[in-house]
């Protein structure tokens, strides 16, 4: 083995020798080392001395990258050599290397060798050297081989080109992928600057890597805006930065697929995924392997290729996005007539369009050489596909949809596919429109409401309209034609326009059928027909009651008659007390129950159902009735109580205005509560309980409805109760919250009632009947001038003393003087002593007989005749109240002495008055009467006597009064006063 | 903003009012909507993300990009309209050239606003040239020349960052200008003769001797031919009838 390596050396020895002295000869003078003093085989062992020459580094600010280039001579005989060329690159200074790479790569002679480095940090923010040496890589020369030299230190300074701006920020505007590294860096230079920098907002620490110089290490960069993202720094006024535009990665096109419409364009369509936030745009390239062809793609999504004419059916696509940073690709295998999708058909129109017919016609574009198209029509109906048929079209397609319902509205939509090879249906053109109409093809529901007025049968017809399903077009009227089964030649029609649902008709007492038909456009409906009896039936049913569940209400019943032709049952839907529109099931004869439910029911209205039973003749009977609750409530109110016949131990309550009918569920009887203040206990049939406002009270419970009265007995006089009468039904009680009270009276009361009371109203009558006939009294029991004769202070002297007494009888009387006084009618003084005004008292002026000398004719002195009646005051004579004065010229008047003041006179008179006390015996005293002389005083009776009062002549004072005893010292009043003041009103005189 | 561009069309008629106040209420009205920041910095500042406070910082009017509120007061009626549509004219154009760095919604109804107002102030020109005021009445224009070409759009910086805070610097100018050009006009509101300027067309002869005041427009628009342009518009800039806002909607500029 050592043997055959030496032979090859000595091969290749041989075979580089001539050339080797070639390149001795022209490098001598290079100071190269030759290889030409290496001759056999030491020469093998000696390097292949090629140095780099011209090495040039320049500094490509955009992409961030130092450029190397650099040429290689004395190749001697080859043309190319494999070579490597080791390349350091310091920073900042020559020794600070940062990288060190081989580079390997054949050189051909006379090359410009080329090589770029991209640098991390902005190439701006710091000075880069470079240098470089070579080695022979190449099997053709033996080894060992050696390094050359390394060349001199090559300077790239873009700091020198900045100006004298005092900072600086790098990298412009440099374009990133996002997730990946970025280093900004900043120069200042004023090293003494307080620079901060910042991210978007955030401030940003970095490296100081030269005494002017700061590098941000931005790891993993994220996209924030198209408009780029914003590093800048400030310091001492200055604002400087960058923009880094970060692209998102680019996605790999998805979903991409061709098709052709027409056989003449290829379409091919892709997802191209996000968007990669940068204002230049991916492109895309489709590429077609087997005819070498390619085109840009206008939109981003989509990309169109012309079909060749040569017949070409088999495609290999391939799409190639490619962006700044990444190419990708995705590739299809396609077949020309399996992606064919057809554009959608056109001109689609109904034609011939009956109650139940229609055809439908369109056109399709045609495809290559007229290939068929496999087309679909369906017809749609209230949106569901009801009938689907397959067509071949070519251009023209047409087809008869038939079983339409009339009057209805369709849609009819089309649309084609390639018949070849189906692909794809194309899109879908439609058009609607509406058959013609039919004749209606039910008769209407119809149901009856018999009224009897006067004995008159009036009819309220009711129908339900059809439904759409039967109307075959618009109703516009419904005919009534009213049939007398007595009279068949009478025949009535009316016709109702829709959408009325009801007709009244006045019938007499004969029978009828009346049949009503439904019209629209195209005809009648068949007739609907109910029979009427002239005679009222038998309403008098039972009434039942029924449940309501929560479907409805379930109720059933017991057929009468074998030969029913069905069943109705009738109720309403709203409210009892709410005007009724009827509503009603029509059921089978066979049939024997049902559900009755309906949306409008409501909890807590009382529904009732009458149940019919329709004969052969459609006539209606009433089998039964039956009412009930959907869900029962508890009353929402309460009755309003009156409570009555209010005792000390009792009263009675009554509500007999509470209607049980229209109550939210079955009234089933009654809770009486009652509370007292003083505690009581609960009487007999009460229980105690307590109310919801934890107060304690007794509870009564009156389980028949019908009952509206109830009497609290036991109860204590003279206490506070309260009472609460509130109804219940089988879902609890009403409201709890209307209290009312009531105080029984105290024992004693009812006598104040029954006894009091009457005797107040007996002596308010006596009172009356006295007053009323006062006059009638005083003329019988005080007279002004007493009878004598009735006195009874007579009848006691005579009884008691001597029965021999009598009368004084004035005739027996020897006179003094006489007095005569005329008194005219209506001067009678009323005695209740009302005062009479001086108009009044004007026409009771007494008349005097001419012998008695008048205030007016007396002339001259003359003497005062004085009658006095001493029968009742002795005392009051002796006093000499109308003493006998001598009448003189100077001194007419009468002089009346102390009486002539009101003072005077009112002692004198209690004085008398006490005096005749004791003179009268007790028992007899009611009446006292004393005779008044007048004083013929004018003024106050507290004025001084200014002016003495003067006697009138001749006059004197005849009124007698009556003093009760228990007014016999009356206090001196305004009244008082003033009534002697008109009694001493001089000039005048009363009797 | 729909709603408030509808009412300031409430007076549009098919021709120009010929009512001064209802036409100066109007240009006011549109200044004031036009100033609001939100009309079109605010959403740039959004779409950008420059809302950072150190940014919004940095975004300021810059000195030049449009007329100050002295050299406006300093113009005579005319001269100032002039001048409005004018800048509003070449601010269009810039738009237009922004259409990547704005929200679109908010650049469509920028230039719906800016030639609605353009309209109007075509109907105060006419208006106030037809015054009797001898204060606002103006020169004999010059006879038509050659067309000028238009005005070359701003440079703005290729660094991207450096281009964000150009034109928020911009549109900063824009807004605070018609806040002043609104400040103007509410000058105006007494009568219609009133005037405070120092020279009728003191601007236009300092352009038309190369020192035009703006000197950030000055390379929008090239020197000595700014007051042309308003009487020859660029074609899509204030000839046109029909926008929001405007008064007028007959006649166009010739």
């Amino acid at each position: 083995m050592p043997d055959k390596l030496y032979v090859l050396n000595l091969i290749v020895a041989v075979i580089f020798y001539l050339p080797v002295r070639k390149i001795q000869a022209s490098q001598v003078t290079q100071g190269v080392t030759s290889y030409g003093v290496l001759f056999g085989l030491s020469v093998l062992s000696e390097p292949l001395p090629l140095t780099p020459e011209s090495l040039s580094v320049s500094i490509n600010s955009a992409k961030q990258c130092l450029h190397l280039q650099w040429t290689v001579h004395n190749f001697g005989y080859h043309q190319e050599l494999k070579m490597v060329f080791q390349i350091q690159i310091s920073r900042f200074k020559a020794s600070n290397v940062i990288w060190m790479e081989n580079y390997r790569t054949t050189v051909t002679r006379n090359q410009v060798l080329h090589w770029s480095w991209e640098s991390e940090l902005p190439l701006e923010c710091a000075i880069h050297f470079v240098r470089i040496r070579t080695m022979v890589d190449d099997a053709r020369i033996p080894v060992p081989r050696f390094w050359s030299n390394w060349s001199s230190w090559e300077k790239a300074d873009a700091q020198s080109s900045l100006g004298d701006h005092p900072l600086y920020v790098f990298p412009k505007d440099k374009l990133v992928e996002e997730g990946s590294d970025v280093t900004i860096c900043y120069i200042s230079r004023n090293h003494q600057d307080n620079i901060s920098c910042y991210l978007e907002d955030v401030l940003t620490y970095g490296k100081q890597l030269d005494q002017s110089v700061r590098a941000f290490e931005l790891k993993n960069v994220s996209f924030v805006r198209k408009t780029g993202t914003n590093f800048y720094c400030q310091g001492q006024g200055v604002t400087e930065g960058v923009v880094l535009f970060v692209s998102e990665v680019l996605e790999e096109p998805k979903d991409f697929s061709c098709e052709t419409r027409d056989l003449k364009t290829l379409t091919c369509t892709w997802d191209p995924g996000d968007d990669t936030g940068l204002i230049q745009m991916p492109s895309y390239t489709l590429f077609e392997s087997f005819s070498g062809k390619k085109t840009l793609c206008k939109h981003r999504n989509r990309c169109d290729w012309q079909v060749t004419q040569d017949s070409q059916e088999m495609y290999n696509f391939t799409l190639v996005a490619e962006n700044y940073f990444r190419k990708r690709s995705v590739s299809i295998l396609f077949n020309l007539v399996h992606g064919v999708h057809p554009v959608a058909p056109y001109n689609l129109f109904p034609k011939n369009v009956s109650a139940t017919n229609a055809t439908m016609t369109w056109k399709v574009h045609s495809i290559g050489n007229n290939s068929a198209l496999l087309c679909q029509l369906q017809l749609l109906g209230e949106g569901k596909v009801i009938q689907q048929h397959n067509i071949s079209v070519r251009v023209n397609g047409e087809y008869l949809l038939s079983e339409l319902e009339p009057d209805t509205e369709y849609m009819a939509r089309v649309h084609c596919a390639y018949a070849d090879h189906f692909w794809k249906w194309s899109e879908l053109i439609s058009q609607n429109f509406t058959t013609a109409e039919a004749a209606p093809s039910e008769a209407p529901d119809v149901w009856r409401d018999v009224m009897f007025v006067s004995g008159h049968p009036t009819v309220t017809l009711f129908w339900k309209p059809l439904s759409k399903v039967h109307t075959h077009g618009k109703i516009l009227s419904y005919n009534v034609v009213v049939e007398n089964l007595d009279e068949p030649s009478s025949l009535e029609v009316l016709s109702v326009p829709a959408p009325a649902n009801s007709t009244k008709v006045t019938l007499n007492q004969s029978s009828y059928q009346i049949h009503v038909t439904a019209h629209n456009s195209a005809g009648p409906s068949p007739a609907s027909t109910v029979a009427i009896s002239g005679h009222p039936g038998n309403e008098n049913v039972e009434e039942g009651r029924i449940n309501g569940t929560e479907d409805g209400f379930p109720m059933s019943w017991k057929p009468q008659s074998r030969n029913a032709t069905g069943y109705v049952v009738e109720w309403c839907d709203g409210p009892q007390n709410l005007p009724c529109v009827p509503q009603w099931r029509n059921l089978g004869p066979t049939t024997t129950g049902t559900v009755i439910s309906s949306g409008a029911f409501r909890p807590g209205v009382r529904y009732t159902f009458r149940i019919y039973e329709i004969s052969t003749k459609r006539m209606a009977r009433l089998l039964e009735k039956k009412t009930g609750y959907l869900e029962e409530l508890a009353p929402s109110y309460n009755p309003q109580v009156v409570p009555n016949n209010l005792t000390s131990h009792s009263f009675t309550l009554s509500w007999k205005d509470y209607p049980t009918e229209s109550q939210t569920g079955f009234i089933q009887g009654y809770y009486v509560y009652l509370k007292s203040k003083a505690g009581e206990k609960c009487h007999r049939g009460f229980e105690k309980t307590v109310l919801p406002d934890n107060s304690v009270c007794c509870k009564y419970t009156i389980d028949n409805p019908d009952q509206k009265t109830f009497v609290m007995k036991d109860l204590q006089p003279e206490s506070v109760y309260e009472f609460l009468v509130t109804p219940y039904t089988s879902a609890g009680e009403g409201p709890l919250d209307d209290f009312r009270k009531v105080t029984t009276p105290d024992e004693y009361s009812h006598i104040l009632i029954h006894i009091i009371l009457p005797m107040i109203f007996c002596v308010l009558v006596i009172m009356i009947a006295c007053y009323l006939k006062s006059q009638w009294l005083k003329d019988k029991c005080y007279p002004d001038i007493p009878d004598p004769y009735k006195s009874s202070v007579l009848s006691l002297i005579k009884s008691k003393e001597n029965p021999h007494i009598t009368i004084m009888n004035v005739n027996d009387c020897v006179p003094d003087a006489i007095e005569v006084v005329n008194k005219p009618e209506g001067s009678k003084i009323q005695f209740t002593g009302t005062r009479k005004s001086p108009t009044e008292t004007k026409g009771t002026k007494p008349a005097y007989l001419d012998l008695l000398p008048t205030e007016k004719n007396y002339s001259g002195p003359g003497p005062c005749i004085c009658f006095e009646n001493f029968t009742y005051n002795q005392a009051a004579s002796d006093l000499g109240y109308c003493g006998h004065f001598p009448v003189t010229p100077q001194a007419p008047h009468c002089q009346l002495g102390p009486l002539t003041s009101p003072e005077n006179l009112l002692k004198t008179l209690e004085q008398n008055y006490m005096n005749s006390l004791g003179e009268i015996p007790a028992g007899e005293a009611n009446l006292n009467y004393v005779s008044q002389l007048a004083s013929p005083m004018s003024g106050d009776k507290e004025s001084p006597p200014t002016n003495p009062p003067e006697p009138a002549l001749c006059s004197e004072y005849k009124m007698q009064m009556a003093i009760p005893l228990g007014l016999a010292s009356p206090p001196p009043s305004e009244n008082s006063s003033l009534s002697s003041t008109t009694l001493l009103d001089p000039g005048e005189h009363y009797h | 903003m729909v709603l408030r561009l509808l009412l300031l069309c409430m007076v549009a008629t098919g021709k120009c009012s010929g009512k001064y106040h209802e036409l100066l209420l109007q240009l006011q009205r549109q200044a004031d909507l036009m100033q609001n920041p939100s009309t079109l910095l605010d959403p740039y500042i959004h779409l950008q993300g420059l809302h950072n406070p150190v940014l919004k910082g940095s975004c300021m009017e810059r000195p030049g990009d449009f007329p100050s509120e002295d050299a406006l007061w300093r113009l005579s009626r005319q001269d100032f309209l002039r001048t409005l549509n004018t800048v509003l004219g070449l601010f269009l154009r810039m738009l237009s050239s922004l259409q990547q760095d704005l929200p679109k919604a908010a650049q469509q109804q920028a230039e719906m606003n800016i030639r609605g107002l353009g309209n109007n102030i075509h109907c105060m020109v006419q208006l106030l040239r037809g015054s009797s005021d001898p204060e606002a009445a103006e020169p004999t224009q010059p006879g038509p020349g050659p067309t000028p070409p238009p005005p070359p759009l701003p440079m703005l910086p290729s660094d991207t960052f450096k281009r964000k805070l150009r034109v928020c610097e911009f549109l900063q100018g824009y807004h605070r200008f018609m806040r002043r050009a609104g400040q103007v006009l509410r000058g105006w509101g007494g009568r219609r003769g009133r005037s405070r300027r120092h020279s009728p067309l003191r601007g236009l002869q300092r352009a038309a001797r190369g020192t035009w005041p703006f000197p950030g427009l000055r390379r929008l628009a090239p020197q000595g031919q700014l007051p042309r342009l308003w009487s020859a518009p660029s074609p899509g800039f204030l000839g046109l009838g029909g926008w929001p806002g405007q008064v007028h909607t007959g006649p166009t500029f010739h």
